[in-house]
């Protein structure tokens, strides 16, 4: 199923090697408005540079890559400063800032890409922002402090600062027990329910594919082996389709 | 020899990006100010207490052997022109390379395995100019003040060692100390201190944010941080002292 809408990220023929290894061949990919899209596949394949990609933080060797119909490839730094404000990106390890406390880390997007908002307003926003992840009581608290289902939390709440349009998610739930990361899942229900951004998630987790996800594009070997709703890809011809999808971590 | 070769042109090709983006607004003030604190004030306790200890030992042995040579007086004298000239610069480089470099390295390393220098550009912030630049200029202006501190507690230790042996006053050891000091025997060697202070924190951030090895890099960074800064400070200290005595005469022993 593709989807109907005009794409708000449409990556065509896209090419990227690392020391010569191919990691991605000839990728192509869209995802509709509000959608979310979750990559599956295999470890060391390609998903979160396939996520740096979309975002700018590497560029491909080849092809374009769209972002609200704009190619980022060969962007400059002020246009993809533009096109990096409307995406939020939650990190695989949260990437939270060390030194800074959790309050700091959150009002730091707001502080750097709108400076002319007033501290009380960055006071509001952030505040809103932790109490919708359930973490209202620690915005002093420093990163080393939180646990990791709290950082993803943390991570997630920085990624919607920005009120962005598109979210690129990567692995959000790795590392995490059962039930932490089902927390996680729902709070990425949550944003999707309210929000409707267009999302990218980065997934190991069949289940977590099932539930969050309106489609599913599994990856191996750099390339797009099955793109479609997880019911569809359970009767794919391709017997690793079938067993990525099929498999309940 | 080609890696090192190829070091030291990437250290350089660095420390001239630095210098270019260094130059371009916005500049970051805050950053620059906090690492400051960080590399100066939060180095002091150990610049004093180096320097204080170093100022006593070298006061005993000189005393002893002055005093063979019936220069006794000459204590005070040689301990000020040996932390000014040469000492007080060299020590505290050497200290903040193990101080201030190994904390660069490792930090900066660390951000880079843990992505948060991603999570940076992600936002459209200059990691560079965010993490790099504040970090080299932060060096460059803490090194200087640090060597003053640590002159002036090498001099506090030389005191504290003539006390033992000779009960001289404060003030003619200040009057001795100070009698053969001048402005060029001061200046030159605490200006050439800045250049060390580049080093450190070029050396420093330069295997920091290039690090790609994941948790591994990190203490690599840290242990090369130290070892490179140290190594390249010594060095260049030849360079330094040479050109000082070609432009500045007086300031020979």
């Amino acid at each position: 199923m593709k989807p109907v809408n005009p794409p708000v990220i449409a990556l065509h023929g896209v090419n990227r090697s690392f020391d010569g290894r191919d990691v991605l061949k000839n990728m192509s990919l869209e995802v509709a408005p509000g959608e979310a899209l979750c990559l599956l596949g295999r470890s060391g394949i390609g998903k979160s540079v396939t996520l740096k990609l979309i975002i700018g933080l590497i560029k491909p060797d080849s092809g374009t890559i769209c972002v609200d119909g704009e190619n980022i490839v060969d962007m400059d730094e002020d246009g993809l400063s533009k096109v990096r404000s409307r995406i939020g990106f939650l990190f695989q390890s949260a990437a939270l800032f060390d030194s800074l406390s959790l309050y700091d880390n959150l009002a730091f997007p707001l502080r750097r890409l709108r400076p002319e908002t007033p501290d009380a307003e960055i006071a509001e926003i952030v505040q809103k922002n932790l109490e919708d992840v359930g973490l209202g009581k620690d915005s002093r608290k420093m990163p080393m402090e939180l646990s990791g289902g709290m950082r993803k939390r943390a991570g997630l709440a920085r990624s919607l600062m920005l009120d962005p349009h598109i979210l690129l998610i990567d692995e959000p739930i790795s590392g995490l027990d059962r039930v932490t990361a089902s927390e996680i899942d729902d709070l990425l229900l949550q944003v999707k329910k309210r929000d409707r951004p267009a999302m990218v998630i980065v997934t190991h987790d069949t289940h977590e594919a099932r539930r969050v996800g309106d489609r599913v594009a599994v990856l191996d070997n750099g390339s797009l082996i099955g793109v479609g709703r997880i019911d569809e890809l359970a009767q794919s011809e391709n017997s690793l389709v079938r067993a990525l999808v099929s498999r309940e971590e | 020899m080609r890696k090192y070769l190829d070091f030291v042109g990437n250290v350089g090709l660095f420390v001239l990006q630095a210098a270019r983006r260094a130059l371009i607004p916005p500049f970051e003030w805050q950053m620059i100010l906090r690492q400051t604190e960080v590399a100066g004030w939060k180095s002091l306790p150990l610049i004093l207490c180096s320097g204080l200890a170093l100022g006593l030992v070298l006061a005993i042995h000189t005393q002893s052997t002055l005093n063979q040579l019936g220069a006794g007086a000459l204590m005070p004298s040689v301990q000020s022109m040996a932390f000014f000239n040469e000492i007080g610069p060299l020590v505290a480089g050497l200290l903040m390379a193990g101080r201030v470099g190994a904390g660069i390295g490792a930090e900066l390393a660390n951000m880079r395995a843990t992505e948060q220098i991603d999570a940076i550009e992600a936002l459209s912030v200059d990691s560079f100019k965010m993490l790099v630049i504040p970090r080299i200029i932060a060096c460059a202006i803490a090194l200087p003040l640090l060597t003053v501190f640590i002159d002036f507690a090498g001099l506090a230790g030389g005191y504290l060692a003539e006390l033992f042996i000779s009960d001289m006053s404060p003030r003619l050891y200040l009057f001795r100390a100070f009698h053969d000091v001048s402005w060029a025997t001061f200046i030159p060697p605490t200006v050439k201190t800045v250049g060390f202070g580049i080093i450190v924190g070029a050396i420093s951030s330069y295997l920091g944010y290039t690090a790609n090895e994941g948790a591994d890099g990190v203490g690599r960074a840290a242990t090369n941080s130290v070892v490179i800064s140290s190594v390249a400070i010594i060095l260049i200290d030849v360079v330094f002292v040479k050109a000082i005595l070609f432009l500045f005469p007086d300031t020979a022993i």
